[in-house]
């Protein structure tokens, strides 16, 4: 079983005659994805990758029928637009990619997505990926098939490179994932660790998950209060990087615009709460093929 | 971006929220001149970005000239908080008659944004947050229609003070603040001030105000240094991607570009671990153009007293890694002297393989002492490995 997607979900792309537009898409038909179409405004009736293109997303919806996932693969400032049309013509799963959409813009977009019931993936993610199953977004480029397997774990990142890193680690120590999922490392974003070790909890084939931790937000603290209350009863390894960014001054935002250094909870109060809630906490990344070893029997 | 308290007020003003008169003075001339305008009692404040400035000694009430000048002539200069202080402004002290707090910022668990609104202003919102609570309101905000404004009158009953707060929305939406606070907003009469300003701006909303009169800030510090403004410019010139956008200096002596917002977090880690100290903070990702890495690598290599070098990044998904290692070696060849210390390299994704054969023959036809780690090695093995080659580069020249 995957989360998100699988061999079935029928994929449209936003901004597909773009640069990331059209190679995300050669990527995803390379991994036998179904891409129904795209669309980029003003650019109807024209063909990308031998797929037809659209002038709206509702435009596309009424020709091709329903689409189970919106990939929005346009410029942060054009996204608040893109996304609103996904939203507004009911596809149920929305991904974002672009890095540096403004805070407000996405905060209208998670805004209008939660009143429809509409799960966004990102800004600024790296999609999600059920090795041979299916995936959406980016992840794993022209590459997916070697860095990631089939397997038992669960991977959660705000980068996109870690999504990779880990699955690349875990594969190579020979375990496989379930779904590796790239939630992006804006200060607002869509679906969160949370969100994703729900799912986790509930899919049959992820017996252990892995998670990515950052310096700055709640989101790792928010993940430990779930494993203290025992709704994600599963083991949980989390590592933490941006310690040396500890020393920087408060408001320091690092590579990811939700990498702020004391915003929300330092990593003092991270570390205290992942080692109180029973989750394990890797002491260096390369210890947790050791501790996957150990916690899968 | 932090913005100074004036650089708020002028933001504010701009949605007519209006301050004290003020002048924001960078001299003592400056402040002479102020001072003609302006009735004692004068109210001097440091500008710097840290807060805290009152419990610090950085704001003085002066009732005469000479402790005016007095506190000018020794704060300009000077060490506050960790920061240069290179304004002060001067006000009129306001007959106050009340004092609130508001301020307005996102909730990241919630996703949306939130006003808190307290009685006790002019006090650390911590301290009111620990010892009474209840004297703090909370409104959550639709972001498309703003706060309630009746819930907001029903609350706190009078007409002005709600008007100042949708004011107060207005300049976070219509100049894309992640907060803005007001501490105290000052009750003068039938109106309201704000006597403070702290307003920290969106780095992803810059880019549709380029017309808003800030000055540059650093990544860290207040002042960017040429290299972080350098560096920045990147990413300003060219959409794709991203390189350099965020640059820190830190005086060590390895330079790094790293790959990614995680990697680079975990390369950091990692090396100064290893007891490596980073000459500096910087990452490309997002697949930039060859001439993006180019840049940042000529910029980030262009400090003196190099003793090493560590390209490091994750297993990227569609970044090119043969394009932009190829854009690292047009860099590398433009600074001047020539680098001589170790390169160290661990990166894979996208053509890695090719990326690695090519440099291999650029290292041998160009006399670099370069390194190559591929994705089988952990970023934590590069990274110990760049020490040691440093410190043995080190050893050899004593003179460095």
């Amino acid at each position: 079983m995957a989360i998100l997607v699988d061999s079935e979900t029928k994929v449209l792309i936003q901004g597909i005659t773009g640069k990331s537009g059209l190679s995300a898409c050669a990527d995803l038909l390379d991994y036998g994805m179904k891409v129904v179409g795209g669309v980029t405004p003003g650019k109807g009736g024209q063909e990308a990758l031998d797929l037809p293109v659209f002038n709206s997303v509702k435009e596309l919806v009424s020709d091709l029928g329903p689409v189970d996932c919106a990939m929005v693969n346009v410029p942060p400032l054009l996204t608040l637009d893109a996304a609103m049309e996904a939203i507004d013509a009911g596809i149920p799963l929305i991904h974002i990619f672009a890095e540096r959409v403004p805070v407000l813009d996405t905060c209208r977009i998670l805004y209008r997505a939660k009143e429809k019931g509409v799960r966004v993936l990102g800004p600024n993610s790296v999609g999600a990926i059920s090795p041979s199953e299916g995936k959406v977004g980016s992840i794993g480029g022209p590459n997916a098939k070697i860095t990631f397997s089939k397997g038992p774990v669960g991977v959660i990142s705000k980068s996109g490179g870690m999504c990779s890193e880990l699955g690349s680690m875990i594969t190579n120590a020979g375990f496989g994932q379930s779904t590796v999922v790239g939630i992006g490392g804006d200060l607002l974003v869509g679906t969160t660790f949370v969100d994703v070790l729900e799912m986790f909890e509930g899919d049959p084939q992820t017996k252990v998950a892995v998670m990515f931790g950052e310096v700055g937000g709640n989101a790792e603290i928010e993940a430990a209060k779930l494993v203290a209350e025992k709704k994600f009863t599963k083991p949980l390894i989390i590592f933490l990087a941006g310690k040396f960014a500890e020393k920087l001054p408060k408001d320091t935002a690092l590579g990811h615009a939700g990498a702020i250094v004391g915003l929300d909870s330092t990593m003092e109060q991270k570390v205290a709460s992942i080692k109180k809630s029973g989750a394990i906490l890797a002491e260096n990344f390369e210890d947790i093929p050791g501790i996957l070893k150990k916690v899968i029997k | 971006m932090k913005l100074y308290e004036f650089e708020g007020h002028n933001l504010l003003s701009k949605v007519g929220i209006e301050s004290p008169f003020f002048v924001a003075c960078s001299n003592m001339e400056e402040v002479e001149q102020a001072r003609q305008r302006l009735r004692f009692p004068i109210v001097a404040k440091v500008q710097v970005l840290s807060g805290k400035r009152g419990k610090g000694g950085g704001i003085k009430i002066c009732t005469n000239e000479k402790q005016l000048l007095d506190f000018c002539k020794g704060m300009f200069g000077s060490t506050f908080a960790d920061e240069q202080v290179r304004f002060i402004s001067l006000a009129e002290k306001a007959q106050i008659e009340g004092e609130y707090y508001a301020s307005i910022t996102y909730d990241t668990t919630l996703k949306i944004p939130f006003l808190l609104f307290s009685k006790s202003g002019g006090m650390d919102i911590e301290e009111v947050k620990k010892n009474s609570p209840d004297e703090i309101l909370r409104f959550d905000i639709d972001p498309f229609s703003g706060p309630n404004k009746k819930e907001l009158f029903k609350n706190l009953g009078d007409e002005k003070l709600v008007d100042f707060l949708v004011r107060l929305w207005d300049a976070f939406v219509r100049y894309d603040c992640r907060l803005v606070e007001v501490n105290p907003i000052a009750k003068v009469g039938d109106d309201y001030l704000a006597v403070d300003a702290k307003i920290i701006l969106d780095d992803a909303g810059l880019a549709r105000h380029r017309d808003l009169d800030v000055l540059q800030k650093g990544s860290a510090g207040a002042v960017p240094t040429e290299r972080e403004l350098a560096a920045r410019k990147i990413d300003e010139e060219d959409y794709r991607g991203s390189a350099g956008s965020t640059f820190i200096e830190f005086g060590g002596d390895i330079a790094v570009l790293a790959s990614g917002g995680g990697a680079s977090l975990l390369v950091m880690d990692a090396l100064s671990e290893v007891g490596g100290k980073p000459s500096n903070y910087t990452e490309y990702s997002g697949n930039p153009p060859q001439e993006k890495v180019e840049k940042l690598t000529e910029i980030t290599l262009g400090k003196e007293g190099l003793a090493g070098c560590l390209v490091a990044g994750a297993v990227a998904n569609f970044t090119d890694i043969y394009a932009t290692l190829a854009g690292f070696c047009d860099g590398l060849l433009k600074v001047k002297p020539k680098p001589n210390y170790p390169i160290v390299i661990r990166r894979g994704g996208p053509r890695q393989k090719e990326a690695y054969e090519m440099l291999e023959r650029f290292a041998k036809k160009e006399g670099f002492d370069i390194h190559l780690f591929g994705p089988e090695t952990p970023i934590s093995v590069a990274c110990k490995k760049m020490v040691e080659l440093s410190e043995e580069f080190k050893r050899e020249r004593p003179g460095l």
